[in-house]
C-alpha cells in the first residue's frame, strides 16, 4: 500500500501553497485520501519535474479503480465469510433485523454482501469515512482473514 | 431460501439465482458453499470394471458382489442426507455389514462423548445470544465453517450480546498454526506444538484450580483469568484438538468439569457427519465402528482404517466419499485389492479405481432432505434444481431391493 | 524409495516436522475439478516460515522432495505469510499429505494425520502429480 512519505518524496517540496494546502506534506496526504488531484500542484507539472509526475501517477495509478473512499475489494482474496458483513456498522445501523444478527442482509441498503462467495460492495457513501462526519473505521478491515478489503 | 450443504453449519438464508433449469448465482454462501452450490465439472457416469454401462446393471453388479462379499462394510455417508444414512444403516444390517464414516478418523471420539452426554453443550442460537468467550481450539473456522464466526459466534450482535463483538466478545485461538481464525483474535492467540494440547490443558486446569501451572504460567494464568470470567463461554473444538488428545480424551472432560460456564461444540467439515453419529448412535447406540451381526457390536477393529489394515473386509462401497484421496496412503494397498463400490455425484479418485460406479444427485441441491447440523440442530435440505440423476437414498432401496 | 534416497543427493537433508491445515481456496478447487490443476497447485506445496527456509537455504518457488518411511513427495515450496517462529511446516490436508501419514493407530483406527515427522531436501524433479499418485493406485490394483 502507497504511503503519504512516498507521495511526499516525489512531491517539489517548497511548501509553495499553489495546491491550497499549507505544506506539501498536507498536500500528500490529501492526495492519497483522494481529496485533491495532482494536477492541483501546478509546479509539478513543469517539465523539469516529468520524471516525479509520472512516478507519481504510477503510484496513485493502482487506486483509479477505487471508490470515492478509496475502498478496494479484491475478490480473489476474499472467502465470502461475510464477517465484514456483519461487522460493517452501515450494515448494523440500516440492518438490524439482518446482517446486524449474523443473518444475509435483508434490504439493499447495506453496503457489504456476498454473490458467488465474494464480497461485493455498493452504497460506498454510506461508509463512515466518506461524508461530512467522517471517522476512520476499521471495521471491514479488521475482521476480514485475507485483507481482502483495503483503502487507499 | 435454501440451505447450503457446503459445512456442517447447513447456513438456511442462502439465495440461488436459477436461470433455465441451471444455477446462475449464489448469494450470501461462502467460497465453499458457493463451489458445492455450482457443482463439479466432472460428473459421474455409472460403469462396471472401468467401462460404461447402465444404472440398471450397476447396480445389479454392485448387489452381486455384496452377495458374494463374506465381509463387506459401507463407507462414507458424512455427504448423504439423514433419510439416505438410515437406508445404509438398513442395508448393513440386512447384510450383516460393517458401517463406518468419516467421523472415524475425523470428530467421532468427540461426538460420542456428546452424545453420550458427557460435555454441557448448547446451540448455535445459544452462541449468538449468549456467548462472550468464544475458544476455537484446533479450529480454523475461516477456512472449514467460513460463516461460523460472521453468523454465530463473534461477529453478530445477540440477545444478550448487543454490543457485539467489539466489546460483548472475547474471541481466542489455540493452535499450532497461526491460522486465519487465529488472525483474527488477535490479541487472544495462544500457539502450540504439534501434540502440546495435553500439556496445555493440564496447565491449564492448574490454573484453574489455583495452582502455578508447570508450563508457559504468564500466559496461562491470564488465559485462565479471562476463562473464569466468562458468564456463558464456548470451547469449539476442532481435529486439530481431537487429534491431538485422542489417546487420553477425558481430558477434556476434565477440563470441562473446571469451566463450569462452558459448553463444548464440535466444530464438524462435513454437512451431515453429525447426522450419521446421530443416526447409528439411535440404531446401536454406537456412533460409527459397527459391525451387525445379530445385534450391533462396536469395536475398533471395525473402523475403515484398521479393517484395511487387518485387511478383515473383502468388499467395500463408498458413499458420498473418496477415501483414497482422504486416507494415508500406505492404508490403500489392501483397498486397491478389492471390490470397491461407489456411489458419488462426482468422478473421485476412489470411483477411478472402483469395480462398480453409481452416480447420484448431489444432495441439497438437486434433492432435498435433512441433516444435522454440526450443534445437533436439524436442518431441512432444499432441492434447488432439478435433475435426472437418482439420489442415493433411491440407489440404497434399489440396490437393497436387487439383493 | 524412502529416506535412503538422500545419500545420493547433493542438496543438504533437513528433518522437520509437518501439520497440516485446511484452506478454502483449495476446497473450492476440489469441489470444482479435484483433477484441475488449480487442486493440484494449491495442494502440492509445503507453507514455511522464512526462519526455516533461510536456515534449509530455500526459497519460494523452489521444488522440495519431502519424504519418510512411509512416502516420498515432490512439492513447491511457499513463504508463510504469518509470523512463523519455524520448526513446524504446514501442508494442505491432500492425497499429498497423506503419503506421509503413517498408518501407524495402535489399533485405535486414528492415524497421526496432524503430526508427521520427514525430511525435506532442494531438488529439481517434477512437482507430483496427482495423476502419477493415481498411477500408484492403479499399479496396485494390477497386482
Ligand atoms: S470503513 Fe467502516 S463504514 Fe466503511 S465500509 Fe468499512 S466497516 Fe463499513
Ligand atoms: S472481504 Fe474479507 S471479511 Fe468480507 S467476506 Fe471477504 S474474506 Fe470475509
Ligand atoms: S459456512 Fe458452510 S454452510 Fe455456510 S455457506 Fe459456507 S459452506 Fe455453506
Amino acid at each position: 500500500m502507497v504511503t503519504v512519505l512516498e507521495i511526499y518524496q516525489l512531491l517539489p517540496k517548497t511548501n509553495c501553497k499553489i495546491c491550497g494546502e499549507s505544506t506539501c506534506m498536507a498536500f500528500s496526504v490529501s492526495l492519497l485520501g483522494r481529496k485533491r488531484k495532482i494536477s492541483e500542484c501546478t509546479p509539478i507539472l513543469e517539465v523539469n519535474f516529468k520524471k516525479q509526475k509520472e512516478k507519481l501517477e504510477a503510484l496513485l495509478l493502482p487506486s483509479a479503480g477505487a471508490e470515492e473512499t478509496g475502498m478496494i475489494v479484491h475478490p480473489e482474496l476474499c472467502t465470502g465469510c461475510g464477517n465484514c458483513v456483519v461487522a460493517c456498522p452501515v450494515d448494523v445501523a440500516n440492518d438490524p433485523k439482518g446482517a446486524a444478527i449474523g443473518c444475509a442482509p435483508t434490504n439493499d441498503k447495506v453496503i457489504f454482501r456476498v454473490v458467488d462467495g465474494k464480497v461485493v460492495a455498493s452504497n460506498i457513501k454510506e461508509c463512515r469515512r466518506f461524508g461530512k462526519n467522517r471517522v476512520l473505521c476499521y471495521a471491514c478491515i479488521d475482521p476480514c482473514p485475507t485483507g481482502a478489503i483495503e483503502f487507499v | 431460501m435454501s440451505t447450503c450443504p457446503g459445512c456442517a453449519l447447513l447456513c438456511d438464508d442462502i439465495e440461488v439465482v436459477v436461470e433455465s433449469g441451471r444455477i446462475k448465482e449464489t448469494r450470501n454462501a461462502c467460497r465453499r458453499g458457493a463451489a458445492r452450490i455450482k457443482g463439479c465439472i466432472n460428473r459421474l457416469a455409472p460403469t462396471i470394471d472401468q467401462k460404461p454401462s447402465d444404472i440398471e446393471s450397476a447396480i445389479k453388479k454392485a448387489a452381486g458382489i455384496l452377495k458374494d462379499s463374506k465381509s463387506p462394510m459401507l463407507f462414507g455417508f458424512s455427504n448423504s442426507t439423514c433419510e439416505a444414512q438410515v437406508k445404509g444403516i438398513q442395508l448393513a444390517k440386512k447384510l450383516g455389514a460393517m458401517i463406518d464414516d468419516t467421523s472415524s478418523f475425523c470428530q467421532g471420539l468427540l461426538i460420542e462423548k456428546i452424545l453420550q452426554k458427557k460435555f454441557r453443550t448448547c446451540t448455535l442460537e445459544d452462541v449468538r445470544n449468549k456467548a462472550d468467550v468464544l475458544v476455537y481450539w484446533g479450529s480454523d473456522a475461516q477456512d472449514s465453517q467460513p460463516r461460523h464466526l460472521s453468523r454465530f459466534s463473534y461477529f453478530p450482535r445477540g440477545e444478550s450480546r448487543q454490543r457485539g463483538y467489539e466489546e460483548d466478545r472475547i474471541a481466542i485461538a489455540i493452535d499450532v498454526r497461526e491460522s486465519n481464525t487465529a488472525k483474527i483474535c488477535k490479541g487472544h492467540f495462544y500457539r502450540i506444538q504439534p501434540k502440546g494440547d495435553r500439556e496445555f490443558i493440564l496447565a491449564l486446569i492448574d490454573a484453574l484450580s489455583g495452582k502455578v501451572p508447570a508450563y508457559e504460567p504468564k500466559k496461562i494464568l491470564e488465559l485462565a483469568a479471562i476463562l473464569k470470567k466468562a458468564e456463558f463461554g464456548v470451547i469449539f473444538v476442532g481435529i486439530g484438538l481431537t487429534y491431538s488428545i485422542k489417546e487420553d480424551f477425558d481430558i477434556l472432560v476434565s477440563l470441562a468439569d473446571k469451566l463450569p460456564n462452558f459448553q463444548i461444540m464440535p466444530m464438524v467439515g462435513h454437512y451431515n457427519m453429525r447426522g450419521f453419529n446421530e443416526n447409528l448412535f439411535k440404531e446401536t447406540g454406537f456412533v460409527n465402528r459397527v459391525r451387525f451381526h445379530d445385534t450391533a457390536v462396536h469395536d475398533d477393529k471395525y473402523s475403515i482404517i484398521e479393517a484395511l489394515r487387518e485387511k478383515s473386509i473383502d468388499a467395500l462401497l463408498v458413499a458420498g466419499s473418496d477415501p483414497l484421496s482422504s486416507l494415508t496412503r500406505s492404508l490403500i494397498r489392501h483397498l486397491a485389492s478389492i471390490p470397491v463400490i461407489c456411489i458419488d455425484p462426482c468422478v473421485t479418485m476412489t470411483s477411478k479405481i472402483a469395480a462398480v460406479t453409481i452416480p447420484c444427485a448431489v444432495s441439497g441441491v438437486e434433492s432435498g432432505g435433512t441433516a444435522v447440523r454440526m450443534d445437533g440442530k436439524k436442518i431441512g435440505l432444499s432441492k434447488i434444481i432439478e435433475s435426472d440423476y437418482l439420489t442415493d437414498e433411491e440407489l440404497l432401496v434399489r440396490l437393497m431391493g436387487a439383493l | 524409495m524412502g529416506i535412503d534416497v538422500g545419500k545420493f543427493l547433493k542438496n543438504p537433508e533437513y528433518e522437520i516436522k509437518i501439520t497440516t491445515f485446511r484452506d478454502i481456496f483449495q476446497v473450492e478447487a476440489q469441489e470444482r475439478d479435484r483433477f484441475g490443476k488449480d487442486y493440484e497447485k494449491l495442494s502440492a506445496c509445503i507453507v514455511m516460515s522464512k526462519n526455516d527456509m533461510e536456515k534449509m537455504g530455500l526459497k519460494p518457488g523452489d521444488r522440495v522432495k519431502v519424504a519418510n518411511n512411509n512416502g516420498s513427495i515432490v512439492v513447491e515450496v511457499r513463504e508463510s505469510k504469518r509470523d512463523e517462529p519455524g520448526g513446524v511446516a504446514f501442508m494442505v490436508n491432500s492425497p499429498w499429505s497423506n503419503v506421509l501419514v503413517s498408518d501407524d493407530t495402535g489399533g485405535k483406527g486414528l492415524p497421526d494425520f496432524k503430526n508427521i515427522t520427514a525430511k525435506i531436501s532442494l531438488v529439481k524433479e517434477e512437482i507430483t502429480s496427482l495423476e502419477s499418485l493415481m498411477e500408484y493406485f492403479r499399479k496396485l490394483k494390477q497386482v
